[in-house]
C-alpha cells in the first residue's frame, strides 16, 4: 500500500518535472512562497481600498477552485495525457493489471493528491504569510488559522469534484441529480438558516469562529463528500461505439469566411463531443465568476455597482483567456506535426476559435450589466473585458504556446504570466475607478498583445517539437 | 540515378545522447528503402528530422530538393508520413479526419479519394466511429489512408505494419511494391527485418546512431545471406563487407 503511494509520488512529480525540468518545477513552490510573503506586505495597503473580509473570501474561494482543478485534472489525467503525449498509462489507472483493488487505488490517488498538492499550493503559501507576519506584528494565530482554513477549503473543492466525477462515471444521471443535491444544500444553507456565504463556505466559518463545532462541520462536509465519492467510485466506464454523421463538412463550409475554417470546425466538434465544452463553462468559467459575481456583491456597500463591473469585467476577461486552454486540450501536437502545417498555423486556428467563444464573456458581462441595473456603463465593461481577454491570451500564446496547461506549471513561465498580467490589469481598474471611461484605454492593450502574438508564432515556430 | 533524399553527416543531439550520429545517405527514386535497427537506434528521430518535425543538431539533408529544417512545410505538402505512434484526432470520425486532411492538403475529390481507401483497407464500417474509439489497428490503417490520400511522390513510414493483421500486411506490402514500381519511393523504418526483406529494394541499419551499412537487399540474397543474420552479425560483431 506504501509503496503504491509513493510510487504515485514519484510518478506525479516526474509527470511534472519531464515537462520542464526539476529545477524550473521545484522551484514552484518557492515562487508561491515568495509571492504570498511579499504579498503580505500589501495587506495594509490591500485595506484601505477594499475590505478585508473581501480578501478573506477571495482567498478561500481561490483555494476551493485550485481543489476543483487539481481533482478535475487528477480524474481526466489519462484522458489528458494520452492526447498531450500520444499514449501514457498512470498508476491510478492500472487496476486490471495489478492485483490491487480499485477502491484501494482511487484511495491511493486521492491521499497522492491531496499531500502532494497541499505541498506544492497550499504550504508554500501560508509559509510565505507565516514567515511575513513577525514584520508585519500580526502574530502566529492568523497565519496558522489561514494554514487551517485554506487546507479545509482546497480539500472540498477537492472532494466536491471526485463527488461529481464518480456521480459522472457511474451515469450522467446521477451526476445531475448529485449536482441539483448540492446546489439544493447550499441554498437550504444560505437562505433557510440564513448563514450567508459562512454557510456555503464553512473553512470560513472556522476562521471568523474557530470552535470544535465548526470546525466539526468544515471537516464533516469535506469526510461526507469523499465517503459519498468513494460509494459512487467505479472504474467502469461505460464505453461503447456511437456512430457519428460527418458535421465536420458542413461545419466548416458555415464558416468560409474564416481562413483556418477547417481546424476551427475542428475545435468546435472537439468541444461539442467531447463535453469538454460544456463542463469547462460551467467549472471554469461560470461557476467561478458567479461565485466571484456573489461575493463581490456582497462588497455592494463598500464599492459602488459601476466599480464592482469594471472590477468583475477585469476578473471576466483573464478568466475568458482560459478558453485558449480549451482549445488546447484535446489532442497531441504530434497530430499536427506530420501535415503541412506550421505551429503557428494551428495556434491562429486557435485563436479564430477562441475570438468565437469570447460570445460566452460578453453575454455574461450582458447579463451581469443587465442585473445590476448598470446597462450603460456595459460598453466599456466590454471593452475592458476582451482587451484584457485578448492581451492575457497573447501572453500565453507566447509563453506557452499549445502547451499552457501544462507549461503554466513551470515556475520561470508562471512568474512571467503573472508580471505580464498583473501590472496592465492594475492599472486599468485604478483607470476605470477614477472614471468609467477610462476602462476604454484596455485597448490599448491589443498593441503589446499583437507583438506578443507575432513574436509568439516565430517562438513556437522555431522551436523543435518536444513531445507535448 | 537521382536521389530523393540525400543526407550529410546529419547528426541528433539529446543533451549528452547522439541519437543520430553524423549518418550521410542517399535513397534513390524509385527505390523501396529500409531504415533497419533496434529499438532506441535513433530510426524516429531520422524520419522527424527528413519531415522536419525536429531541427538537426549539425549536418544536411534534402528530401526531394527541399532542406526540411528550413522548409519543413515545404516538405510535408509533398510527402506523407505515417509516424511511428497512430495519433488521429480523438473526436473526429475517420471521414471527417480524412476531409481535413484533405483539405490542408488542398485535395480535390476528398470524398472520394477517402472511399477508396476505406474500401481497400476494408474499414468502411469504422469511417463514421470517432478515432478514439477505433482498435489499434483500425487507426494505422486511418493514417495510412492520410498518408497516401494525396498520392506522394515519397512517403517515409515508421514500422508500418506493427498492428495490422497478417492478411492486412499483405495486402498493405503488396501495395507498397506496386507503388514503388510505379515510380514512387518509399522510405521506411523498421525492426522488424522479414518485413524488410520481403519488400524492400535497398535498406541501411543504423546502430545506437551510427549507420553500420547501406547496400541492396539483392546484394545478400545474390549471396544467400539472410537479411537477419547479417543485421545480427553486424549488430553483434561490428561493420563486416558484403
Amino acid at each position: 500500500m506504501f509503496e503504491l503511494l509513493t510510487s504515485m509520488f514519484k510518478e506525479e512529480w516526474r509527470m511534472h518535472s519531464t515537462m520542464f525540468g526539476n529545477l524550473n518545477f521545484a522551484l514552484f513552490p518557492v515562487l508561491i512562497f515568495g509571492i504570498a510573503f511579499m504579498g503580505a506586505f500589501l495587506i495594509p495597503l490591500i485595506r484601505t481600498i477594499m475590505d478585508l473580509s473581501l480578501l478573506v473570501l477571495l482567498v478561500h474561494a481561490g483555494f476551493v477552485l485550485m481543489g476543483i482543478m487539481v481533482g478535475s485534472f487528477g480524474l481526466m489525467g489519462k484522458e489528458i495525457m494520452n492526447r498531450r503525449f500520444g499514449q501514457a498509462s498512470l498508476l491510478a489507472y492500472s487496476a486490471r493489471s495489478l492485483p490491487v483493488s480499485e477502491k484501494k487505488l482511487f484511495l491511493n490517488f486521492v491521499i497522492k493528491d491531496i499531500v502532494y498538492y497541499f505541498f506544492l499550493w497550499v504550504m508554500p503559501f501560508c509559509g510565505g504569510l507565516i514567515l511575513a507576519s513577525p514584520f508585519l506584528g500580526m502574530g502566529l494565530y492568523y497565519p496558522l488559522l489561514v494554514l487551517l482554513t485554506l487546507t479545509l477549503s482546497f480539500l472540498t473543492g477537492l472532494c466536491a469534484v471526485f463527488l461529481l466525477s464518480s456521480g459522472y462515471s457511474r451515469s450522467k444521471k446521477a451526476f445531475a441529480i448529485v449536482i441539483v443535491i448540492m446546489a439544493a444544500l447550499a441554498a437550504l444553507f444560505i437562505f433557510g438558516f440564513n448563514g450567508g456565504i459562512t454557510a456555503l463556505l464553512p473553512p470560513l466559518a472556522v476562521f471568523y469562529s474557530l470552535s470544535a463545532e465548526t470546525l466539526a462541520v468544515s471537516v464533516g462536509l469535506i469526510l461526507a463528500l469523499f465517503a459519498l465519492s468513494m460509494i459512487f467510485f467505479t472504474s467502469e466506464y461505460q464505453s461503447s461505439e456511437k456512430h457519428y454523421k460527418n458535421r465536420h463538412t458542413p461545419l466548416s463550409r458555415r464558416l468560409a469566411r474564416l481562413p483556418a475554417h477547417d481546424l476551427v470546425a475542428k475545435d468546435f466538434i472537439d468541444l461539442y463531443r467531447s463535453g469538454i465544452g460544456i463542463g469547462q463553462m460551467i467549472f471554469s468559467f461560470l461557476l467561478p465568476l458567479v461565485l466571484i459575481w456573489v461575493m463581490l456583491s456582497l462588497m455592494g456597500g463598500f464599492l459602488s455597482e459601476v466599480k464592482l463591473l469594471m472590477i468583475f469585467a477585469v476578473v471576466t476577461g483573464v478568466i475568458a483567456s482560459t478558453m485558449y486552454t480549451w482549445l488546447t486540450e484535446f489532442d497531441a501536437i504530434a497530430s499536427y506535426m506530420f501535415l503541412p502545417l506550421q505551429m503557428s498555423s494551428v495556434m491562429k486556428a486557435k485563436i479564430e476559435s477562441f475570438a468565437i467563444l469570447q460570445i460566452i464573456p460578453i453575454l455574461f458581462l450582458t447579463g451581469i450589466a443587465l442585473f445590476s441595473g448598470t446597462l450603460v456603463y456595459l460598453p466599456h465593461a466590454l471593452v475592458l473585458s476582451l482587451s484584457v481577454s485578448f492581451y492575457a491570451l497573447a501572453v500565453a500564446v507566447r509563453l506557452c504556446g499549445l502547451s499552457p496547461s501544462s507549461l503554466i506549471y513551470s515556475a520561470k513561465v508562471f512568474l512571467t504570466y503573472l508580471l505580464m498580467i498583473g501590472p496592465p490589469t492594475i492599472i486599468l481598474i485604478i483607470l476605470a475607478f477614477i472614471n468609467p471611461v477610462l476602462a476604454c484605454a484596455g485597448i490599448l492593450l491589443l498593441f503589446p498583445a499583437q507583438y506578443l502574438l507575432e513574436s509568439g508564432y516565430a517562438k513556437w515556430d522555431a522551436a523543435d517539437f518536444a513531445g507535448f | 540515378m537521382q536521389s530523393a533524399i540525400t543526407t550529410n553527416t546529419l547528426t541528433k543531439c539529446f543533451g549528452d545522447l547522439k541519437a543520430v550520429d553524423s549518418v550521410t545517405l542517399s535513397v534513390k527514386k524509385g527505390s523501396l528503402f529500409g531504415l533497419l535497427g533496434q529499438n532506441g537506434s535513433g530510426k524516429t528521430t531520422m524520419i522527424k528530422m527528413l519531415t522536419g518535425q525536429m531541427k538537426p543538431s549539425s549536418g544536411t539533408a534534402q528530401v526531394l530538393g527541399t532542406d526540411p529544417s528550413t522548409e519543413p512545410v515545404a516538405v510535408r505538402q509533398v510527402v506523407g508520413i505515417i509516424p511511428e505512434q497512430e495519433t488521429p484526432p480523438s473526436f473526429l470520425t475517420s471521414e471527417e479526419y480524412l476531409s481535413l486532411v484533405g483539405k490542408i492538403r488542398n485535395l480535390e475529390d476528398i470524398e472520394e479519394k477517402s472511399q477508396w481507401w476505406f474500401d481497400y483497407l476494408d474499414f468502411g464500417d469504422k469511417k463514421d466511429v470517432l478515432c478514439k474509439d477505433l482498435s489499434r489497428g483500425t487507426r494505422q490503417k486511418l493514417m495510412f489512408a492520410q498518408a497516401f490520400l494525396h498520392k506522394p511522390e515519397l512517403a517515409l513510414i515508421d514500422e508500418p505494419l506493427i498492428n495490422l493483421d497478417p492478411v492486412m500486411q499483405r495486402k498493405v506490402k503488396r501495395f507498397l511494391t506496386d507503388y514503388v514500381k510505379s515510380g514512387n519511393t518509399i522510405f521506411l523504418s523498421t525492426h522488424i527485418l522479414e518485413i524488410a526483406e520481403d519488400i524492400c529494394t535497398d535498406f541501411a541499419i543504423l546502430h545506437k546512431g551510427k549507420l553500420l551499412h547501406t547496400g541492396t537487399v539483392k546484394e545478400l540474397t545474390d549471396k544467400n545471406i539472410h537479411l537477419d543474420d547479417f543485421f545480427m552479425d553486424l549488430v553483434e560483431r561490428g561493420p563486416m563487407d558484403v
